[in-house]
């Protein structure tokens, strides 16, 4: 390593020091992008997960639990989102994804997720 | 009704229609020539069908989950259990020489004491070995229902049917355990494994009931219930067997209930038929959304 080392300096740097020169790269970002970013995230949150807390439920919400409700009926059965959840709780991907993977599998989670988020 | 689903059961009817025509000529006769031709023929073709067809739908529903899944165990378990009734449904046919291909299974006779004969041995693996096979499966999926608290508590009728079921099993073994000192063959001493493990089959079909009933409809819980029906069916052509063993159901009876398998049959293979059905379901374009912005 020693030999390798004296070829090669720039193994010895700090891993630290290595990673903030990484990240450099993302500092220079307009300020623009981040805030379209933080947006799509914030928004994806929102669909991801309906806390009661927030307030009212979007629309963007309410048509992502439709459809999740006619998933749920469609694969596990009408009773199934009374076992699930607390009455009132609107269902959301968050809360419905474990059981869709675990018993459809990851891959077709993966598929019905897309179908869900459609068009929204 | 699913695609698949509905095949398997215009199958199955269309096979009972000849069965209830040889069945037809047995009450009539009295004899059992067409009846033995159907069953030999054409029920054996029937098991290996549907056996075949539930073993290559499990391993399709099996590739849809991935190593670190649970259920890709449950799937590969359900698989194993199709594939050794397959096996033993072949075993027997070509013990009894149903297949046509001449006497060569003669030589494949088991030798060492171990199994009395071929037929026995396909016993072994269609039965017992089968049994084990699904019971470890369907553990590994109550394990995953109870997770999502699907299993709710269970009803007195329910306590009344797992008591019936656990005594029906220590009967039998006190009936089997004094004959080990006439120094049974291994197959033999397999075979009287079959009434436990059905055993432990009917209390985890019982516990997949109650997750089925706090679902619904649905597909997954479709795919469960025929399982839960499976044993069930399997349960009653055990118990039909046991019946005609003690002489208690007439000859016309006991012919009619040899029926009772076919539906069992058709019932295994549904059951991933439906759980590919709601995978599908996932990858079908048709679906159409409630409010499509």
């Amino acid at each position: 390593m020693k030999l390798l080392e004296r070829w090669k300096p720039q193994f010895r740097r700090d891993p630290v020091q290595a990673a903030h020169d990484r990240n450099r790269g993302f500092e220079a970002a307009p300020a623009a992008g981040l805030h379209d970013l933080q947006t799509r995230l914030n928004h994806w949150s929102h669909l991801w997960s309906h806390d009661g807390q927030s307030g009212m439920p979007t629309e963007a919400q309410e048509i992502v639990a439709k459809r999740l409700s006619r998933w749920m009926d469609q694969c596990f059965g009408q009773h199934v989102q009374g076992t699930l959840r607390c009455k009132d709780d609107q269902i959301s991907l968050a809360s419905s994804t474990p059981i869709f993977t675990a018993f459809l599998g990851r891959r077709a989670t993966r598929e019905l997720s897309r179908r869900v988020l459609q068009d929204i | 009704m699913h695609r698949l689903v509905r095949w398997i059961w215009i199958l199955l009817a269309l096979h009972l229609t000849l069965g209830m025509i040889a069945y037809g000529h047995f009450l009539v006769t009295g004899q059992y020539t067409l009846l033995g031709w159907y069953f030999g023929g054409l029920g054996t073709l029937f098991f290996v069908v549907m056996t075949a067809g539930e073993f290559c739908l499990a391993i399709i529903c099996r590739s849809w989950f991935d190593s670190d899944e649970p259920m890709r165990l449950a799937w590969g378990m359900i698989a194993c259990a199709a594939l050794a009734r397959l096996v033993g449904t072949l075993l027997r046919a070509i013990s009894d020489g149903h297949l046509p291909w001449g006497d060569w299974h003669r030589l494949l006779q088991p030798s060492g004491g171990l199994f009395v004969s071929l037929s026995q041995l396909g016993l072994v693996v269609g039965g017992p070995v089968s049994m084990a096979f699904l019971a470890v499966g369907l553990g590994r999926v109550l394990g995953i229902q109870r997770r999502f608290h699907l299993i709710s508590s269970l009803t007195r009728g329910d306590k009344t049917l797992l008591f019936l079921v656990v005594a029906f099993s220590i009967s039998q073994l006190a009936i089997n355990l004094p004959l080990l000192g006439n120094h049974p063959s291994l197959g033999t001493m397999l075979l009287w494994l079959s009434d436990p493990f059905l055993s432990l089959l009917l209390i985890e079909a019982i516990l997949v009931r109650r997750s089925v009933i706090r679902m619904g409809q649905g597909l997954v819980a479709k795919c469960w219930g025929m399982f839960v029906l499976a044993i069930l069916i399997t349960s009653a052509g055990d118990a039909s067997i046991w019946a005609a063993n003690h002489s208690l159901l007439s000859e016309r009876v006991t012919a009619l209930t040899w029926y009772i398998w076919f539906f069992a049959a058709a019932a295994f293979a549904s059951a991933p038929a439906y759980q590919l059905a709601a995978i599908a379901l996932t990858r079908h374009d048709a679906m159409h959304l409630p409010e499509t912005r």
